[in-house]
């Protein structure tokens, strides 16, 4: 809960079916004219705004370098909304109210008199609109400007003490959180010159999508689960997170970036983290990151011989995109003719835990797949003896998938007889949509997360030392990539599932990658 | 085609199974639904609603409906729920038929047509009688019983109290008007969040509620400002023992301690009958007030507490209509204690003014 706002003394609020609201605050955006505002974060506030979640008072202001006007700042996120919001045309009522309270300045990051005008222009919000030095500062904003922006905003006297209950300054950052283990710790050592952690929030998407969290209830509100989820039952565990698409006009940012950066370290590893966590005491901020930290501390590192052995790179030359032909990676805008950056990655993961030792976990991400598709799935063990396949042929082994998109879902394929008068056995499949099942749309992950991080809620937001754990294990391996010769790409025509090696790395340990 | 009810299930898994070599579909669904439309001329509503309720709670829809007719007896009629444009089905529709005196046997049908291991929802379409056993048996297998108290008259609360008593627990009592009045609550309790607003709440002295009234209406107030009232006497913890009301040409005054509680009839013709059009409260200097604004789905909400610098906001408000309604009772099938409470109170601080009930039938 925010500073200013005590609901348990108002006696309006018990049993009601809103379980929080948070204080009027100032929502400060840095990179305003950029991609992301227009396209996430904007169409994230506004959809808040018709779902009535903004408390009153509560004002966004926007700073970039770019010289605007209000009315034309007004005017680009207007158009944002009615391209990328998913509650579609805009409710000019809504957006009349939400646009008087829209507010903008420019200036370069550099200048500590641009902060001075932010200043003036946050005060002004707390006499007009009685947001009371309460802030979000989001960062949308390539990370080598973060110590910039802090050292003014400190300079600025703009960031309250973390111990003040009278008001409160968070700051939310986007990932990249470094490219490797000493930036991602440089990183949050000058975050934390002048932010406590507890005012850090560090956004993954995939964390405040619904499946992500649909995976902790089904993990943790369910009894059947849980027994068997450990080495005694999982054979292994398979994670993909797999694009259809290329850069998208990202050249610049991939070639420094790569698939492990870009999609491993974070999205993947969250991911894994969610499905491998033991059970944490309750379901609040630091006990649900002491348990998925845990995990990354549990993961075998991956050094010396064992990177070539247990993983793979890829990237895509030329192929199809839905019939239709598109350039390999080397072809795109803002990509070196050479480069030698990955697309594909593959690895074989191993946890050195109690619950998971000797179970291996597969994971594969990548650009131009075969199909779009995020998903998770348990594959469980053969059953101990053949007692109905009396042809000595195998039983297909259960598996629960659990799809984080498109169609987030959970299935569940087992084994059933076919009707006759033999025992023949043939998997099938349980699914649950949610699509199907609830209907609607739900929240986009982006609102879920500035919802959160206006209650100052943090568990779904990455921590410290998550994120240098996440680096722990892929720097070693970026090191030893980088001594090793180039590889021959690229290795794998756009619209398929990645380089044969990829298969290789599983087939080895006589596994195969699931269907999906 | 009309089927005997032991046709039913066979001929709900021959559809099932057409749709499965069909387009693959799975099958999950959350709860039965059970619609009982009180008058044969509310059916295509009661279909319409539960056809877009599956859409968001894939479920078993049973619509049963009576008619009058010498030769007692029950049929079915059974179909998939398919949204136009969609190939995923959501849910199976039955609806029972029962002529003339078959109607006492619709608990039993029903319960048998009921999934397992899933709630029951039963949903009373219309206003609900004085007293009638088919409701009563009804709502024994059931998890939640849903009603709409804005088809019911002021004294009807009374009616609806005593279910959610006579519940025990067993039931969950939802009703969409309460629904509906989420969020009114939800703005109002906005008023209060701050330190400032909740010192506020102690110098409470004047509430107003208006509301569109019915054509002729009789009643102090409509169900719905009743029930709102009856809530917010609830958090004030305002007791009914000794209100006084005071009653002139559209307007009725409940004054219960030191707080007086106006209700007044404004006639629009833009919103449902009995829908409330404006909620002010007045506490020493403080001014907080919600009113609808020309367009009856946008409220316009403003606060006044001397010192204090609050922005006036307009705020679209859903649609609200029937199904979504129902979608929402159903989202938390569990007792709903603060509706309860509201209906106890609220029943009692207009129990003057609201003509009794009948008496109960002879056993």
């Amino acid at each position: 809960m925010g500073a200013g706002v005590s609901l348990e003394a108002n006696p309006f609020r018990v049993g009601l079916e809103t379980e929080r609201t948070s204080a009027p605050s100032v929502f400060v955006i840095f990179g305003a004219s950029g991609d992301l505002t227009k396209r996430k974060l904007l169409p994230a506030l506004y959809n808040l705004a018709v779902s009535r979640l903004l408390p009153p008072g509560f004002s966004i202001v926007g700073f970039s370098v770019t010289e605007l006007t209000e009315e034309a700042f007004r005017e680009q996120m207007h158009e944002g909304i009615s391209k990328f919001s998913r509650r579609k045309p805009v409710d000019e009522t809504v957006w009349k109210d939400f646009a008087s309270r829209l507010h903008y300045v420019s200036g370069s990051f550099g200048e500590a008199a641009n902060f001075a005008k932010l200043r003036e222009k946050l005060e002004e919000l707390d006499r007009k609109n009685g947001t009371r030095g309460n802030r979000l500062y989001y960062l949308a904003i390539p990370p080598s400007l973060f110590p910039m922006v802090n050292d003014q905003l400190a300079k600025a006297g703009l960031v309250a003490d973390p111990n003040d209950a009278s008001k409160f300054s968070r700051i939310i950052v986007e990932k990249p959180f470094g490219h490797d283990l000493a930036s991602g710790d440089a990183l949050n050592a000058d975050l934390h010159r002048v932010f406590a952690e507890k005012q850090i929030f560090r956004i993954d998407h995939y964390l405040g999508k619904e499946t992500v969290q649909n995976l902790v209830a089904l993990r943790f509100g369910n009894a059947i689960f849980e027994p068997i989820w450990n080495r005694n039952h999982i054979d292994h565990v398979q994670i993909s997170v797999a694009e259809d698409i290329g850069v998208e006009g990202r050249g610049k940012f991939y070639e420094e970036a790569g698939t492990t950066r870009d999609i491993v370290q974070n999205h993947l590893l969250q991911l894994l983290m969610v499905a491998a966590m033991e059970p944490p005491v309750a379901f609040t901020a630091d006990e649900v990151r002491d348990e998925k930290v845990k995990v990354l501390r549990a993961l075998k590192p991956i050094v010396g011989s064992d990177v070539a052995k247990c993983t793979v790179r890829g990237q895509y030359g030329p192929g199809n995109y839905l019939g239709k032909p598109v350039p390999g990676y080397r072809q795109e805008e803002n990509v070196s003719p050479t480069s030698n950056v990955e697309t594909f990655v593959a690895m074989r993961l191993e946890l050195d835990n109690w619950r998971f030792a000797g179970v291996p976990i597969y994971i594969r991400a990548g650009k131009r797949l075969t199909k779009r598709i995020t998903e998770i799935s348990v594959h469980f063990k053969d059953v101990p003896h053949a007692l109905l396949m009396q042809d000595g042929s195998h039983i297909e082994p259960d598996v629960l998938a659990i799809r984080i998109q498109p169609d987030e879902g959970i299935g569940l394929r087992f084994v059933a007889k076919v009707p006759g008068p033999t025992m023949m056995l043939r998997p099938v499949t349980m699914d649950f949509r949610y699509g199907s099942t609830f209907g609607g749309s739900g929240p986009e992950a982006y609102e879920r997360l500035i919802l959160d991080s206006m209650h100052g809620d943090p568990t779904l937001f990455a921590r410290a030392d998550e994120v240098s754990a996440a680096w722990n294990l892929i720097t070693p391996i970026h090191q030893a990539w980088a001594k090793q010769p180039p590889l021959p790409f690229p290795n794998y025509p756009a619209g398929t599932w990645g380089p044969k090696e990829s298969a290789d790395l599983i087939e080895r340990d006589g596994r195969a990658w699931r269907r999906i | 085609m009309r089927l005997s009810l032991d046709q039913v299930e066979r001929e709900l898994a021959k559809l099932w199974e057409l749709d499965a070599h069909a387009a693959g579909g799975s099958r999950t669904e959350l709860m039965t639904l059970v619609a009982l439309v009180s008058e044969p001329r509310l059916l295509e509503r009661a279909q319409t609603v539960v056809s877009e309720v599956v859409k968001i709670h894939a479920s078993r829809t049973i619509v049963a409906v009576w008619r009058d007719g010498d030769k007692p007896s029950i049929t079915a009629d059974v179909a998939l729920h398919r949204p136009a444009g969609t190939a995923a089905v959501c849910g199976d529709a039955i609806t029972l038929e029962a002529i003339g005196t078959a109607r006492e046997w619709l608990p039993g049908n029903a319960e048998r047509l009921a999934l397992p291991d899933l709630p029951v929802c039963v949903w009373w379409v219309g206003d609900l009688p004085d007293y009638d056993d088919l409701f009563d048996r009804m709502v024994v297998g059931a998890d939640v019983v849903v009603v709409n108290s804005g088809e019911m008259d002021l004294r009807d609360l009374e009616k609806l109290s005593s279910i959610a008593t006579r519940s025990r627990g067993h039931y969950a009592l939802a009703d969409l008007t309460w629904i509906r009045l989420r969020t009114l609550q939800d703005l109002v309790a906005r008023f209060f969040d701050d330190a400032e607003g909740q010192a506020c709440i102690k110098d409470l002295q004047r509430i107003t509620i208006e509301f569109a009234p019915r054509p002729d209406e009789q009643d102090a107030a409509s169900t719905q400002a009743g029930l709102l009232f009856g809530w917010i006497a609830a958090v004030l913890d305002l007791s009914p023992e000794g209100v006084q009301w005071k009653r002139g040409d559209g307007w009725a005054e409940a004054r219960l301690g030191g707080v007086s509680a106006r209700f007044e009839a404004k006639a629009r013709a833009d919103v449902r009958p009995g829908v409330i059009t404006r909620i002010a409260f007045d506490a020493g200097k403080a001014h907080f007030e919600i009113a609808r604004a020309d367009d009856p789905r946008v409220y316009t909400w403003s606060r006044d507490v001397p010192g204090v610098a609050t922005p006036r906001h307009t705020l679209r408000v859903g649609a609200f209509e029937e199904p979504a309604l129902l979608v929402r009772c159903l989202e938390r099938p569990k007792r709903d204690k603060l509706l309860e409470t509201s209906l106890l109170v609220g029943s009692s601080i207009v129990k003057s003014v609201a003509p009794r009930l009948t008496a109960p039938p002879p056993r």
